[in-house]
């Protein structure tokens, strides 16, 4: 209760709109889906948009938190696939050697984190030390990691891993899966860190002013690379995560992911200039988005008609959100 | 007579080579506001970012309390109880007023939330409260966004972030600009209240009438030499205005 008192009136107003407003954008998607086909109104369906959603809202969560700090990640579709093949080989390995199938997929999953971490690491080291900017910088960490994933994969996917990984990403409690399930809960634990912790507070304070924070005695740039370790661990998960369903390292899993994930962030309310944005927004962005491409393949239209769809939502977001900053001060 | 609260002896400071501070000597007292004023390009902004830690100088030195110290990022300074308001608003301004004052400091709920960093947002506003409320700034409410305040109750904020916790010295680099001439009173009497409180003050601004109205003490800064530095009361407008131009000296 307290925490809800302690939100400002003005962040409220713009929470309580924009949030309520993205629930209603989502029940009018479902609803218009159902009404061309009612099929679409089923668990299976609904499973199957969490099951594409997990790995989305994954990746959109890191960025969530880099774009709040001013930032961008390019990076997190290429971590994807990197740690996904990092993984598949490091599970490959463990399987030849008749290892237990769990522990190969805890390790695997090690390995794809610590595969993103480090990714992640880079991209704070180029930005703060080398004094890229963020685009550039994790524009080359995009490139090199789609190179390398392929290169090391020899540009196919990665198998002979632990049968148990596929089996996990079957529903069992309603619409979700074991991993998707533990996604919850990641995003659920980044949400409170985002929102009402030290580590948020410092995330928008960077984002918003970021001379502000350094004269504050903040170490802004200690703060920026773990940001992107952040992006870059979750990322690796969103790597493992594609395993499991794929039951196999694919170079390619996160192909465009990056832009998935920012227009989950931007559609959830967050501004690229830094300083705003809540997780929920981003949560129910990225159910937006997979929603889209579920709802359009059921009701029999290509699916690239996705892109359209969501591009038109991303320009709305922004609309709404330059009426909103237009309007400062007005409103109840 | 007792060691200066904060000194600065002999400082130079060299950008390649341009000399922008040549051989200043700067005392300030507490419970004393200084105003440091002269002309664009005489070497206040120079003697501020090293007495704040954000510079060091090339040479000389810098004393607190009768010891040498020296400052090698602004953190330091703020550690030793010295405290900046730069020109350009050291606020966040999606931020809450709570979150501003608290910023770099926060507060932790107690327990092992704290340990893992989660806020005490409602100690921090209650305080960022009572902290502006006894400089004597009236701010709405603590929950509100900076974003949302007038241009003087940021002004105000800020100064009152940096009273509250500064504990020897605060340094205020125009905090008179930009306001209107209510709100530019209001920023005059926290100094007062700043000074009441036992801090030395510094006050640099290029708003001479503000200078002469709420200093004990004035130095004027010429070519990064400072030309002169007397009380107040040996200053009229006039006279005020041709030391910074150096069409007169003190006598």
């Amino acid at each position: 209760m307290s925490q809800v008192e302690t939100q400002t009136s003005t962040l409220k107003r713009l929470i309580g709109n924009q949030q309520l407003l993205l629930l209603m954008v989502w029940f009018a998607m479902v609803a218009v889906f159902t009404a061309f086909n009612s099929i679409f109104f089923s668990m299976a369906v609904f499973g199957n948009i969490l099951l594409d959603w997990a790995p989305v809202v994954l990746m959109a969560v890191g960025q969530s938190f880099v774009i709040i700090s001013g930032g961008i990640d390019l990076s997190v579709g290429s971590t994807v696939g990197l740690s996904g093949v990092v993984a598949a080989f490091q599970m490959q390995k463990m399987m030849t050697n008749g290892d237990n199938q769990w522990t190969t997929i805890a390790v695997g999953t090690v390995f794809a984190a610590v595969t993103g971490i480090i990714i992640g690491l880079i991209n704070g080291f180029l930005i703060t030390k080398a004094k890229m900017v963020p685009f550039i910088a994790t524009l080359v960490t995009m490139g090199a990691a789609a190179g390398l994933a392929i290169v090391y994969s020899g540009g196919a996917p990665v198998a002979g891993g632990p049968d148990k990984a596929i089996t996990l990403s079957v529903p069992w409690f309603g619409p979700f899966s074991t991993p998707g399930l533990i996604v919850v809960a990641i995003v659920a634990i980044c949400g409170l860190f985002l929102h009402l912790a030290r580590f948020g507070r410092y995330t928008y304070a960077v984002g918003s002013n970021e001379f502000a924070a350094r004269s504050a005695g903040i170490n802004v740039n200690r703060h920026y690379m773990k940001i992107y370790a952040l992006s870059g661990f979750l990322s690796g998960l969103a790597g493992m995560y594609y395993y499991c369903r794929l039951g196999s390292g694919a170079p390619t899993s996160g192909y465009g992911g990056e832009l998935d994930a920012i227009a989950a962030v931007v559609i959830g309310g967050a501004a690229l200039t830094g300083g705003v944005g809540r997780i929920t927004g981003t949560v129910i962005g990225a159910l937006i988005l997979t929603t889209t491409t579920s709802g359009l393949i059921i009701i029999g239209v290509a699916p690239d008609w996705k892109q359209v769809v969501v591009a038109i939502l991303i320009a709305a977001a922004v609309l709404l959100q330059g009426f909103k900053s237009g309007s400062k001060g007005g409103g109840k | 007579m007792s060691a200066p609260l904060y000194e600065a002896r002999n400082i130079s400071k060299k950008y390649g080579s341009v000399v922008a501070l040549d051989g200043a000597d700067f005392q300030i007292n507490a419970g004393e506001i200084v105003g440091l004023v002269g002309d664009n390009g005489a070497g206040k902004s120079t003697l501020v970012k090293c007495l704040s830690g954000a510079h060091q100088p090339t040479s000389g030195q810098m004393i607190v309390e009768g010891k040498e110290v020296s400052w090698n990022s602004p953190r330091d300074a703020i550690e030793a109880g010295i405290e900046t308001l730069y020109q350009d608003s050291g606020l966040a301004p999606h931020l809450t007023v709570g979150a501003n004052v608290f910023l770099g400091r926060e507060k932790y709920q107690k327990g092992l939330l704290g340990k893992f960093g989660f806020l005490d947002n409602k100690g921090m506003n209650k305080e960022a409260h009572e902290d502006l409320e006894r400089v004597g700034i009236a701010v709405p409410s603590s929950t509100r966004a900076i974003s949302a305040l007038s241009g003087g109750q940021r002004q105000a904020v800020a100064i009152g972030r940096a009273v509250s916790w500064a504990s020897k010295v605060i340094i205020l680099d125009e905090p008179t600009n930009h306001l209107g001439a209510r709100q530019a009173g209001e920023v005059l009497e926290v100094m007062k209240a700043a000074k009441a409180k036992g801090l030395g003050v510094v006050f640099i601004s290029h708003t001479l009438p503000h200078v002469l109205q709420v200093t004990d003490r004035i130095v004027v800064l010429r070519l990064g030499k400072i030309v002169a530095n007397a009380p107040t009361t040996d200053f009229n407008a006039d006279t005020l205005l041709g030391t910074i131009t150096g069409l007169n000296t003190l006598k």
